[in-house]
């Protein structure tokens, strides 16, 4: 707890919640711009196409805003020099779960304030009755999950290059990756696919019409394992982690 | 009763790869000193000193720092009594010195009051609120002596802890780390490449070559090693030598001078009056001393800086 707190004061003027809003800012932008001026047949299907379209926008997204944070956060250790006296002051465990628990509760903050916004939006543009509490709740609780793999993974790159570029360029390259996976798949098994896996909506576009059905899912066994698949990334990233960062001599 | 030593280190051995940085090192520091760990650059300074913190995981082996073993398991509780700085002072540039100071302070479980202490101390009161990344070189290093000192821990470790200063401030750090142990009970642990440095501020020295400690005990015991010797220039050293051994006098030869132990000044009278009338000229007769520069030298190779 005493970490925890020190990782967020260390995190003072280093404008990692601004850096992180303005991210989220542009995601926000982007969904108001999307989802503007509904049709008809969209209002009654409206929450769950926010569901859906939150899915795609955080799976483009988040593998960037995660490696933005994880290096904001990895960066002022590197930056310092500071791995060598943090390491006779404490435990190289202690330390690495405090930043990473930093980065979690940060992380939760963003997403609570994306589902607010877009939940308010929603009213406002009329959407026709209220979002099922048992849906976001399960479509947050996996988004969730599949942005800790990614910020762990980032985390374990930022930690362990001094020089932010590369992990950053692996976050950019994870959402290009994301990206890729939308197009063939509805489901991953890729940690940047883990937003797309994670969507608890499905889509079907028909062609004629031209006319988009919205619809919760119904998971196949490959779904699953692929919502499985993100939980065993988080506890690879986290042990991989943790590993590098107790072992790891400075 | 034998005074149990702070820090011990018995065959401490580290490799990298093939490259022996550390070989079966035994350091001993007794409580009170001011211990200078000398040595040319890339001696294996910095890494016996991260092994004795725990950042560098011995290859052989074992440290015992305050009586007890170290091991993964107690290291942290026993470099509780400990502060180091190690090559460049740590900070957040984007904090002030105090905030700085107040991270170590909650991790070291001290008070606030410790912190304008050791603030006080190294004269960085009037920057305390002064970013870090604003701080010169040598307040920044300063700072990193007062993360250290905070919590006034039995043994401080100090790797260099001069370097980027200016005169004035070398001066200064050189008189802070002296009165550690009688002000403070503070034993210290200072390395330096530079034999001048750690002759003004050390009572005990290890001098350590290429990863091996090849000369460890006080410094008066040094210096002590630094003898005088007459050097004679004379017309003919062979046969003034054969004289000189006649009367009991063993000598050296070094670049047309002869190289004689201290002599009494009757007994050198005496033999100059004999060189003199075997008709030996005599050109000139000096007093010489084999410096600490020469000692250390001597023991970590010509090729070390000093």
């Amino acid at each position: 707890m005493r970490t925890l707190q020190l990782e967020f004061y260390k995190i003072r003027r280093r404008k990692v919640w601004l850096s992180m809003f303005a991210m989220l800012g542009v995601q926000l932008l982007w969904g108001l711009w999307a989802m503007r001026s509904p049709k008809d047949w969209e209002l009654a299907s409206g929450w769950m196409s926010l569901l859906y379209s939150l899915s795609v926008l955080d799976g483009v997204m988040m593998p960037t805003i995660m490696s933005l944070l994880a290096s904001r956060l990895a960066d002022i250790e590197h930056k310092g020099n500071t791995y060598k006296q943090l390491r006779t002051l404490h435990p190289a465990a202690s330390l690495y779960h405090a930043k990473a628990l930093c980065g979690a509760i940060i992380l939760m903050v963003l997403l609570a304030f994306q589902a607010a916004f877009f939940i308010l939006y929603g009213y406002f543009l009329g959407y026709e009755g209220n979002p099922d509490p048992r849906y976001y709740l399960l479509s947050y609780g996996l988004k969730f999950a599949s942005c800790l793999s990614l910020f762990l993974l980032q985390l374990l790159l930022s930690m362990f290059f001094a020089n932010q570029m590369i992990p950053l360029v692996v976050g950019l390259g994870g959402s290009m990756v994301a990206l890729l996976v939308m197009f063939v798949s509805h489901y991953s098994f890729l940690p940047w696919g883990g937003n797309l896996s994670a969507s608890v909506v499905g889509m079907n576009w028909d062609e004629t019409s031209r006319i988009i059905t919205y619809f919760y899912r119904e998971y196949s066994p490959m779904e699953i394992a692929a919502v499985i698949c993100i939980f065993i990334w988080i506890a690879v990233f986290y042990i991989a982690g943790r590993r590098l960062f107790t072992r790891r001599e400075v | 009763m034998a005074v149990q030593n702070l820090i011990e280190t018995h065959n401490l051995t580290k490799r990298y790869g093939k490259a022996l940085s550390v070989n079966t090192l035994n350091m001993k520091v007794s409580p009170g000193a001011v211990y200078g760990f000398l040595g040319p650059n890339g001696a294996g300074k910095s890494t016996t000193l991260k092994m004795i913190l725990g950042l560098v995981k011995p290859t052989a082996g074992t440290i015992t720092l305050f009586g007890s073993p170290m091991d993964e398991k107690n290291r942290i509780r026993l470099l509780a009594d400990t502060g180091s700085l190690i090559e460049s002072p740590s900070y957040y540039g984007h904090l002030s010195g105090e905030e700085n100071l107040h991270i170590i302070q909650t991790l070291k479980g001290c008070t606030k009051s410790d912190v304008d202490e050791v603030l006080k101390i190294v004269r960085l009161t009037d920057a305390k609120h002064k970013l870090v990344g604003h701080y010169s070189l040598g307040m920044k290093q300063r700072l990193g002596l007062a993360a250290a000192l905070l919590g006034f821990p039995k043994l401080l470790i100090l790797d260099e802890p001069t370097n980027g200063l200016d005169p004035a401030g070398i001066q200064e750090m050189r008189e802070l780390i002296c009165s550690l142990p009688t002000e403070y009970g503070i034993t210290v642990v200072v390395s330096s490449h530079l034999l001048s440095e750690i002759d003004q501020m050390a009572d005990h020295v290890g001098i350590i070559r290429k990863g091996e400690l090849v000369y460890q005990d006080t410094l008066e015991s040094l210096h002590a090693h630094a003898k005088e010797q007459l050097a004679l220039r004379v017309g003919n050293p062979t046969v003034a030598a054969d004289l000189l051994r006649q009367e009991g006098i063993e000598t050296g030869q070094e670049e047309g001078w002869l190289l004689l132990p201290m002599l009494e000044d009757a007994l050198a009278a005496k033999l100059i009056r004999n060189l003199v009338a075997q008709n030996i000229s005599l050109y000139r007769i000096e007093q010489r001393e084999t410096s600490l520069e020469d000692i250390f030298l001597s023991l970590t190779g010509k090729e070390s800086s000093l």
